[in-house]
């Protein structure tokens, strides 16, 4: 693309190149074409949480991926109604790419801690992305189990990990 | 038995030809018989004018024959058209009827028809393969009889004439009459081909326009093009042969027809040569002979259209030759009031491949009890909801409600009692309110004279909005709505009121989430067009679509200093829309954040292609308008792909109040600006409120608007009215304008209108969030139990505990069946399903 340097100095500061320089850095996207990475940057919305507001709730299946630009999150999980901070995660983190591919029911609830800008992503539109992008789908899952692969093995690695009960179910990238 | 009695699918197709139109048929035939002899007289003045008035020179007999000749003529031609007329009504009458009477039939069908139906064939035996029958029905009197009469009359005439000249023209008919049935056979067997072929090649579109998805997403167009490729070329051999064979019946007569001529000049020309035959009796006969060519031709043509009618019929009603599986409406009593007691002893269900998808089913539930359906997917769960339904027939065994067999029961009886939430329900085009009450209004219309529970009243609609929760979405609906300037002017003077509040209250708590109208301030949510002229146009010119055409405005945009500024964003805004969205398919998803219609990206395809070739400026007109275009709709807040130039921003600002001063100054009438004591026609209820636009779209932003909207119209109980506005929200072919949830709470909602004493649940709250899936939960607990009986098929077990009894299914059979605690203790498989362990 030719732009004018007054044009381009104008372009620079737009929320879609913002966006586009996100979603070139996210590991869930990486390889996919630059056509299709533009229109996902084009489609994703960028949206505002105030603190104790729900990003995701735990049982839902709301079919959307977030990357936190900034703020904090708390990962929360609820288990006999007593509700448990698993972690939290700062901004520049990447969150529910899986939810993109399929329907899944949230095993946790996420809600803001602090003000939270984030980009969304939903799976409505990253499937009409696909669809249009049909290579797009190898590279996808590439990255998928890349991350699964990178996660298991952090997991396995991690200090606190020698409880037998933990051992026994160790086996995510077995799936 | 009257012809109506008969199921549509048996009846022959002369039935149509009377049934409705017994009387026209009789003009008819009264103007045909008047016709045929207004068609002889002319023949027999030509004789005259030859023989007598040319032959004794007599002027006043020349004038007389001349005049009744003309007279005749234009009766003849009058008559004709009257009877094309009848034709017409006769025959566009029966085919309405006919199409009215098979889809009437159609929707009774059991739904095991249309799972083997491709909806493309519906459409084309509706809409193309009736057609001829219709056509036939109108010419079914009229043309054989005008013709046959004719022909007699005709005949009779040459007879008279000429005996032997008559005979020898004559004797060509009869080995025409032997040789086309012979070709028309053939014909016949062609035409039922290519009936089977033209529904398989309809049923091959159908199919790809529906699994378009599957097809682009599989790259599939290979397979499919050649399973298109084929059928189309089957279909062309076939209407090849056809067509050939009909030319050639059509070829054949012509021939043997134009043969007769041929024998009066030898025999009639050899006659008047020897004196036997006067020159004006040989012209007569010449005349009537060529006379009795048109007739003829109509009738062979008849013929053929016969047979193509009659082979398309029988095809077309053979198809639909189905019996629906149950009666519509009891014919001796009363609808059955049922109080919901089920019981279902032994059974089963197989498809007709005689596959068995349910065995010995026994299960009992008293008035009012709920029962849960759970097991894995397949395992019949649907299958058993639908039995009881009616909407499968079992196959064995029984189904009592109240002690009465299911199957037995009229589907009137079944509706009268029972509420049905499908899984994937369908919203049907049009506004909420008729999707609400569907249920209702089909209902009562089915009783028809007996005593039902009158349509639902607001209060009652309101209630069931707010227990399935899309309350809020219709209240959204309502907000986003214009009122209309004639009808509303009492709401909108309230309105203005309200707005006012809803600043005092609210306008500090909510100033992150809106953008209020500030003739101050820059408004991002906003486009440039509405920033400029911050106001309603009265007058046409001023409309936003309008002002790049309005020479006034352009006039100003350039004293404004904007023109420049505003090519270039358009530019901009043009190079990167067809960047990215140029090569795709024109959805709604990819065109709401663009200021690009999907209609219009391939006029700016082409425009990006000459905008590297020339400055801005030196563009042709319309080129510049259309760049201007989209920088006039440009809303910074929504239209992501370009950053506001801060030069523009501050050109705009000083532009609002320039042109402000301008229109008031030359057009005093021409706009309403903005102003916080009037109502903004051109605003949704909402932003009047609001005085301002919404930030963003998002749920939570959303949200926290709704909860201080919702807080002041109950202050001024204003939410009803704002309520009734938004069931007027249309919704969309086949409900495409709400979402999945929506959908399925309008699904809910429909039936709970209902008030059904059996309510079936297949699945009912899958599209839900945790939230309203609980909400409705709780109301069937607390509203439903003991009141209602209630069979749900269920997808989560998060929500069973409290049923009364709970049926596991696997395999098309009940492995356990009995309240939570029994079943948990048990350990069995419902322990299983709930723990997640084997």
């Amino acid at each position: 693309m030719s732009l004018s340097p007054e044009e381009n100095s104008a372009a620079a500061a737009c929320e879609f190149q913002q966006n586009l320089e996100i979603l070139r850095q996210v590991r869930f996207f990486a390889g996919l074409p630059p056509e299709a990475l533009k229109l996902l940057a084009y489609l994703c919305a960028r949206e505002t949480f105030r603190p104790g507001e729900h990003l995701f709730t735990q049982g839902e299946d709301d079919g959307q991926a977030f990357y936190l630009v900034s703020g904090k999150a708390r990962l929360l999980r609820e288990t006999n109604g007593r509700e448990h901070e698993m972690r939290v995660f700062e901004a520049d983190t990447f969150l529910g790419g899986i939810s993109l591919l399929g329907s899944l029911r949230r095993l946790f609830s996420l809600a803001a801690l602090t003000d939270v800008v984030c980009l969304v992503l939903t799976r409505e539109k990253f499937s009409r992305v696909l669809e249009q992008f049909p290579d797009m789908m190898p590279k996808v899952l590439k990255g998928l189990v890349e991350s699964i692969g990178a996660w298991e093995e952090r997991f396995m690695s991690d200090a606190f990990f020698g409880a037998d009960s933990c051992q026994q179910k160790s086996g995510v990238s077995l799936i | 038995m009257r012809a109506s009695d008969i199921p549509v699918a048996k009846r022959s197709l002369f039935s149509w030809v009377f049934a409705y139109n017994l009387h026209l048929q009789g003009i008819l035939l009264a103007v045909i018989i008047i016709t045929v002899f207004a068609r002889v007289l002319p023949l027999e003045m030509q004789k005259r004018v030859v023989n007598e008035a040319i032959k004794l020179r007599d002027v006043d007999l020349l004038m007389l024959y001349c005049g009744i000749y003309l007279v005749s003529v234009l009766v003849a031609s009058g008559l004709k058209y009257l009877i094309n007329i009848l034709q017409t009504v006769i025959g566009q009458r029966a085919l309405a009827e006919m199409r009215n009477a098979l889809y009437h039939h159609l929707l009774t069908l059991p739904l095991s028809f249309f799972r083997k139906t491709q909806p493309g064939l519906v459409v084309a035996s509706l809409v193309n393969e009736l057609v001829a029958a219709g056509d036939f029905a109108g010419e079914a009197l009229a043309v054989p009889i005008t013709s046959l009469l004719t022909l007699l009359v005709f005949a009779a005439y040459l007879t008279w004439l000429n005996p032997i000249l008559a005979a020898v023209s004559l004797s060509i008919y009869p080995v025409v009459l032997l040789i086309i049935p012979l070709l028309q056979k053939k014909a016949n067997q062609a035409n039922k081909k290519r009936v089977d072929a033209t529904r398989q090649y309809s049923d091959i579109i159908v199919e790809a326009v529906s699994g378009i998805h599957e097809i682009q997403g599989n790259g599939s167009y290979r397979i499919e093009n050649q399973r298109h490729d084929q059928v189309v070329e089957n279909l062309r051999k076939i209407r090849v042969v056809w067509n050939l064979l009909r030319f050639g019946i059509k070829t054949g007569n012509n021939f043997f027809t134009n043969l007769s001529p041929f024998l009066v000049f030898i025999l009639g020309g050899y006659l008047t040569i020897h004196g036997r035959l006067e020159l004006g009796a040989l012209v007569a006969f010449l005349s009537a002979q060529e006379k009795l060519y048109d007739p003829w031709k109509e009738l062979i043509e008849f013929y053929q259209s016969y047979q193509d009618a009659i082979v398309r019929y029988r095809r077309t009603m053979e198809y639909f030759d189905a019996a629906p599986e149950y009666q519509l409406a009891p014919l001796d009593r009363a609808p059955y009031h049922l109080h919901g007691g089920l019981e279902v002893q032994n059974m089963s269900f197989a498809t007709e491949g005689g596959i068995p998808l349910l065995q010995g089913i026994t299960l009992s539930l008293k008035p009012g009890e709920h029962l849960a359906l759970v097991g894995f997917s397949g395992s019949g769960k649907s299958t058993l909801a639908l039995c009881v339904g009616q909407l499968y027939r079992y196959t064995g065994g029984h189904v009592l409600i109240d002690g009465r067999e299911v199957a037995e029961m009229t589907k009137t009886d079944i509706i009268n009692n029972v509420g049905f939430v499908s899984q994937s329900p369908f919203i049907f085009g049009g506004t909420i309110e008729r999707n609400l009450l569907y249920g209702c209004e089909a209902r009562n219309q089915a009783a028809g004279a007996h005593a039902t529970p009158p349509l639902p009243t607001l209060d009652q609609i309101i209630e069931v909005l707010q227990q399935t929760g899309i309350f809020v979405d219709v209240l959204r609906f309502g907000l986003n709505a214009l009122l209309s300037p004639q009808r509303d002017r009492e709401l909108m003077d309230v309105l203005v009121r309200v707005r006012a509040n809803f600043q005092r209250d609210f306008g500090g708590p909510l100033a992150d989430s809106v953008e209020f109208f500030n003739a101050q301030n820059f408004l991002h949510h906003s486009s440039i067009a509405e920033n400029l002229i911050f106001g309603t146009a009265i007058d046409p010119a001023f409309e936003t679509p309008n002002l790049p055409h309005t020479p006034y405005f352009l006039e100003f945009m350039e004293r404004a200093q904007l023109t420049r500024p505003l090519l270039n964003l358009g530019a901009q805004l043009a190079r990167q829309m067809v960047d990215i969205l140029g090569n795709l398919p024109p959805q709604d998803i990819f065109f709401r954040e663009s200021p690009i219609q999907p209609e219009e990206l391939d006029t700016y395809k082409q425009l990006v292609q000459r905008l590297g070739k020339q400055p801005l400026h030196e563009l042709p007109a319309g080129d510049r308008e259309k760049l201007l275009i989209l920088g006039l709709r440009f809303t910074p807040g929504r239209h992501k792909t370009v950053a506001l130039p801060g030069l523009l921003e501050k050109r705009v600002m000083a532009g609002r109040a320039l042109f402000k001063a301008a229109v008031e100054r030359d057009f005093p009438e021409a706009l309403a600006f903005y102003q916080a004591s009037a109502y903004i026609h051109s605003q949704t209820i909402l932003n009047n409120i609001l005085f301002g636009k919404s930030k963003s779209s998002s749920f939570q932003a959303e949200e926290r608007i709704n909860q201080s909207i919702v807080q002041v119209l109950i202050e001024e109980d204003l939410l009803e009215k704002i309520i009734e506005i938004g069931m007027k929200f249309d919704v969309g072919s086949k409900g495409d304008r709400l979402s999945g949830g929506q959908r399925q709470k309008v699904a809910i909602a429909r039936a709970f209108l209902k008030n059904p004493e059996i309510l079936i649940m297949d699945e009912a709250t899958s599209a839900l969030d945790n939230k309203s899936q609980a909400r409705i939960q709780r109301l069937l607990e607390a509203r439903f139990k003991g009141r209602t009986t209630v069979i749900a098929v269920l997808h989560r077990l998060d929500v069973v505990k409290n049923f009364d009894q709970i049926a596991v299914m696997k395999a098309g059979k009940i492995v356990e069946l009995g309240p939570y605690e029994e079943l948990m203790d048990r350990k069995g498989t419902f322990y299983e399903l709930v723990t997640g362990r084997k």
